[in-house]
């Protein structure tokens, strides 16, 4: 099409684009030709008039056709011109991008490698490319995969780069070119960005710059016959023994739809394998894994996927990710408002979970506690906390059937700020004097319930209900409702439960709340919400609105070997206390970087009332895998209170265990312990298809033109005329374009070829 | 002697305002009940089981499932029988079970699981929920052991034990009921006879695990009172006498337990001494403050225990 309007128009479709359309006769030529065609036009239209055998209409139609003509002509004759900016050969620099990450090296369909384009455009003397560029501009090449940096020559390509940042790459090439006259930059890609940094804050100083791209995307858009395993996320840290469940994300091309196992192991045991139905080409299926992580310390789980028959990448078959098993015990305070068969039930229900420590106080009369599982004889000695120093060293607090007017409002205002500042869970569970019964509405902790109260009811002649809990859809993926190992048996378990009790009327979640049991009112009636939860501030809170799941422990249709009310137990407190911060915590940018690679590590530092501290004195103590032991001043970043940093960069392969010791004026604020994993990376062998609409929208909001090797022979002469650099105005004449001679042959033939048809010849 | 406590002065009071009208006489308590006399266990005339037939009894059938009253009757609400229990935290639960001999009511019905039923659970009911915060349901609600509604109460209360019987169903109830996690509280049987009838009947629910004495440092004995010293509760008649405290060979009061495989306590056994009467009776002069003060204490322990562990 390109070379259609090359040869009608004389010049491609970009010269047009790029150029400037103005008429360059005089205007006195123009005058004396207007008024020549004016009288032209008035002879036709005379002719029009004349008798003869033509009717009205042919004689219109042949006035048409003259008219048309005599334009074409005075068209010709007003010199219309095509005015472009050239650079000026040799005074503009032009920039190649070549991407040396380790995607370049994978096979196209016709077996050639993607990196193969480059060798053939600009190898010199050789090079397909090089030469016309050269012709015309001054060359600076660079390369870049992750980082990016000047070459002086190919042989510094290695294409071992393991990641692709485009947006980096840009910008150091903009600024290592920006003293000298720039025409443009090529890169040469597959477009596999797998950077985090937007491209729009690169691209931006390029259009202000007026600086095009030029961009060639090399390899197959569609990578097939392959099977993909889409990024894994894992917690950070999780409590010895916990269960984890994890969505993994598998993409097929060219495969059709079959089952595929995935394995997940922890240094080689085997925790759970899963079957995956395949979807459609290019569509994504979610397959989820649960499995259990017994040992403490850093575990690297890997999940991956057999290599299938014929499959043209493997390396994007196998996920590693690293979680730290925590194998301390978590304190939960449980307060209850009065003897009650649910502390008893939880209680034994989560006894031998070692990694729990379910510290009771319980109210037996007015004023008289009884207290249980203490860590020592003080603790809780004047009954509920009454500062936000004792409340806050436990990470949980459970909430039974107690009255609002028990605590004072100050009492109430913590236990509020328990789950928004100092990230605590925060279980409220039903009963005579829970929700809007116990008077909790209007107090500061209703909003942060899960569930919006209604009026209270009266007692224990009020709403009284038997229910049947049901799994939601979100409960169904959620780690508390796994009551079996089988994912797919999990509906049926809790459908084998007995019906439990509710005195609390409670119908509606708080907006933003999810809702992860429903109870199905025995005799009909609307389902209640059951267990539901909500994240708020910094912490979480939950509301569990039964008064009797210990039924599902006692009750006769409950076998004695059923762990249902263990498991669920077990999985709701540890669930509750996941995720909650000390009150100095520790973390990484980045989980695995490669040696060398600079991580940044980031520790938030407050009090024991977890207020930030911008003061205090912070230490990383930093272990190599190799045992060498390296501290580090930790700095505050200034940017927000409590936050600290430091980089580093490790130079060995293996784990890094980092220690951050806190302190002010002496006196200790905490400690805390991550890992950070030093490995190779195979991200570039993932979604690693050429992404034609990247390299389209670089070219395209820059001015510059997207490529494919077949059609980048334009290249050199693109770059010529884009405008860019020192330029120099050429006005091309356009009077001889064969599209105009053949148009004006075209309306001669046709005004003769009507006459000859309607006899008037 | 015993201190003044909170709970001497409490079950006093209680008491007095209890009244005579709050319980009726044993005979008109038995006619409420739905379990004819047709039904009960047959009646040995009051002769003592003999251990080493023990076995053999086991095989007698199970007395009806008492159930829960019906609506209506004279005193106060009853359970709407239509109703899943659940609607107050806490019941006091009588465990019903079968036994030889004739019961306290004189032959009337109901077995010896029926000594001092209702008005003794009902007067216990008032103190304990004056003493304890606790949101019990105010009548008496008895079960059978071979009932699988039984494991909807999780503590329950036997006595007069020494007169037990189970049938096989009973003693799989129960076993199943105690492994579950449920809590039972056994009181006033009296003697080395009566001890071995309930051993006995221990043993067929479990066979392996032993009745131990419990010591004055146990949890039980500071889950709600301080208890530093078991007093032998008398039968109202003796109390009221004031000339002896024991029964039978029963000089000495014990507290003992089962426990289960984590050392939890599953059965406490007050064992020569009779807390029930305690209970039933503390609004009698006659009867000494100092005994009732004692078995309320021993209640109130045993629910927050039983409640919590």
């Amino acid at each position: 099409m390109d070379a259609l309007f090359d040869f009608l128009f004389k010049y491609r479709p970009l010269a047009f684009e790029q150029g400037e359309f103005i008429f360059a006769a005089p205007a006195s030529v123009r005058l004396w030709l207007g008024a020549v065609g004016l009288v032209a036009a008035s002879a036709v239209a005379t002719y029009t008039i004349a008798r003869g055998r033509s009717t009205v209409t042919d004689r219109s139609i042949m006035a048409a056709l003259r008219v048309a003509l005599l334009g074409v002509l005075v068209f010709c004759l007003m010199q219309p011109t095509l005015v472009l900016s050239t650079v000026v050969p040799q005074q503009n620099f032009v920039g190649v991008l070549i991407d040396d990450s380790r995607s370049m090296g994978l096979e196209n369909e016709d077996g050639t490698v993607r990196s193969d384009f480059v060798a053939e455009a600009f190898t010199p003397d050789t090079g397909t490319l090089i030469d016309a560029l050269a012709e015309r501009f001054v060359l600076r090449f660079f390369r870049f995969s992750d980082v990016a940096g000047r070459i002086e020559s190919l042989d510094e390509l290695s294409y071992r780069g393991t990641g692709t940042d485009i947006a980096g790459a840009l910008d150091v090439a903009r600024e290592e070119l920006a003293g000298v006259p720039l025409s443009g930059l090529v890169v040469v890609s597959d477009g596999a960005d797998n950077d985090d940094r937007p491209l729009a804050e690169s691209l931006v100083p390029l259009q202000a710059a007026g600086v095009p791209v030029f961009t060639v995307g090399v390899g197959d858009e569609l990578i097939e016959p392959d099977v993909e395993l889409g990024r894994v996320e894992l917690p950070r840290a999780v409590l010895e023994g916990s269960t984890i469940m994890v969505d993994l994300v598998v993409t097929q091309s060219g495969f059709g739809q079959r089952s595929v196992p995935i394995v997940v192991e922890d240094d080689q045991r085997i925790l759970a394998e899963e079957t995956v139905e395949l979807g459609p080409d290019g569509q994504p299926v979610v397959a989820r894994v649960a499995f259990q992580l017994e040992s403490s310390g850093s575990r690297r789980i890997d999940f991956s996927i057999a290599t299938q028959p014929g499959e043209r990448v493997d390396r994007n078959n196998r996920r590693s990710a690293w979680v730290e098993v925590r194998g301390e015990s978590d304190k939960i305070l449980y307060f209850e408002g009065e003897p009650r068969f649910e502390l008893k039930y939880m209680r034994r229900a989560v006894h031998g979970d070692e990694n729990l420590q379910l510290v009771i106080l319980q109210r037996t009369a007015e004023s008289k506690f009884y207290r249980l599982a203490l860590s020592d004889s003080t603790e809780l000695q004047f009954g509920f906390p009454t500062t936000r120093e004792d409340l806050y060293r436990y990470r949980g607090l459970v909430i039974g059937s107690v009255e609002a007017s028990f605590f004072t409002h100050d009492q109430l205002q913590m236990i509020a700020d328990f789950a928004s500042e100092r990230g605590g869970g925060l279980l409220f569970l039903g009963g005579h004097n829970a929700f809007a019964e116990g008077g909790w509405a209007g107090t500061p902790v209703e909003e942060v319930m899960p569930v919006i109260l209604g009026e209270p009811n009266g007692g224990t002649q009020g709403f009284f209900a038997e229910v049947k809990a049901q799994p939601t859809l979100a409960g169904l993926a959620h780690p508390i409702v796994q009551l079996d190992a089988e994912l797919d048996r999990v509906e049926a378990r809790w459908d084998s439960l007995p019906p439990i009790t509710i005195v609390n009327r409670l119908v509606e979640t708080r907006p933003g709340a999810t809702s992860l049991l429903n109870g199905a009112v025995t005799g009909g009636g609307a389902d209640q919400v059951l267990l539901a939860f909500q994240r708020y501030g910094r912490g979480k809170s939950v509301a569990l609105t039964t008064q009797d799941t210990w039924l599902w422990q006692m009750h006769a249709d409950v076998a004695l070997e059923d762990m249902s009310h263990e498991s669920f137990w077990q999985q709701m407190l540890r669930w509750l206390v996941d995720g909650v911060p000390d009150p100095v915590s520790v973390s990484t940018d980045q989980e695995r970087v490669e040696p060398g690679e600079t991580v940044r590590l980031l520790s938030s530092v407050s009090d024991s009332t977890f207020i930030d501290v911008n003061d205090a004195s912070v230490t990383a103590r930093v272990t190599s895998p190799s045992g060498i032991v390296d501290e580090l001043p930790v700095e505050w970043t200034v940017e927000r209170d409590g936050e600290y940093a430091v980089e580093l960069r490790p130079a060995e392969l293996g784990d890094y265990e980092i220690e951050i010791v806190a302190e002010r004026a002496g006196a200790p604020l905490g400690t805390a312990h991550t890992y950070l994993h030093a490995a190779p990376s195979d991200e570039e062998f993932y979604n690693a298809g050429r992404r034609t609409s990247l390299l389209r929208r670089i070219a395209d909001e820059t001015g510059g033109q997207f490529y494919t090797p077949e059609t980048s022979a334009t290249l050199p002469e693109d770059i010529t005329i884009s405008g860019a650099g020192v330029t120099l105005v050429e006005e091309h004449d356009l009077w001889d374009m064969p599209g105009l001679f053949l148009l004006l042959l075209l309306l001669m033939g046709a005004e003769w070829g009507f006459r000859r048809l309607r006899g008037l010849v | 002697m015993r201190r003044f406590s909170t709970a001497c002065i409490v079950s006093v009071c209680a008491a007095l305002t209890l009244g005579i009208t709050a319980c009726g006489s044993p005979d008109r308590e038995s006619e409420r009940l739905e379990v004819s006399d047709a039904d009960s266990p047959g009646s040995t005339g009051g002769a003592r089981v003999d251990p080493a037939r023990a076995a053999g009894l086991l095989t007698q059938e199970a007395p009806p499932a008492v159930g829960r009253p019906v609506t209506g009757g004279e005193i106060g609400p009853r359970m709407n029988p239509d109703e899943p229990s659940g609607r107050w935290p806490f019941y006091w639960t009588r465990a019903v079970y079968s036994s030889s001999g004739r019961g306290w009511y004189g032959g009337r019905g109901g077995g010896s699981w029926a000594t001092d039923y209702p008005k003794g659970d009902r007067q216990f009911l008032i103190v304990l929920k004056r003493l304890v915060r606790l949101n019990a349901y105010d009548w008496e609600n008895a079960v059978s052991l071979a009932d699988p509604d039984i494991r909807r109460f999780p503590i329950i209360y036997a006595v007069e034990v020494g007169r037990m019987n189970m049938t096989r169903e009973e003693v799989d109830g129960l076993r199943s009921y105690l492994d579950a996690g449920g809590f039972l509280i056994v009181d006033d049987f009296w003697g080395s006879r009566e001890w071995a009838q309930f051993e006995a009947n221990m043993r067929a629910v479990f066979p392996d695990r032993p009745i131990r004495d419990l010591p004055l440092d146990h949890e039980l004995f500071s889950a709600f009172y301080d208890i530093d010293e078991i007093l032998q509760v008398p039968n109202i008649n003796n109390g009221a006498s004031g000339y002896r405290t024991h029964e039978r060979d029963g000089y000495t009061p014990y507290v003992k337990g089962i426990e289960d495989d984590e050392g939890r306590l599953m059965v406490v056994v007050n064992w020569n001494t009779d807390l029930g009467d305690a209970w039933e009776w503390a609004e009698s002069p006659y009867y000494p403050l100092m005994y009732s003060t004692f078995a309320y204490e021993m209640g109130a322990n045993m629910i927050v225990y039983g409640m919590s562990h």
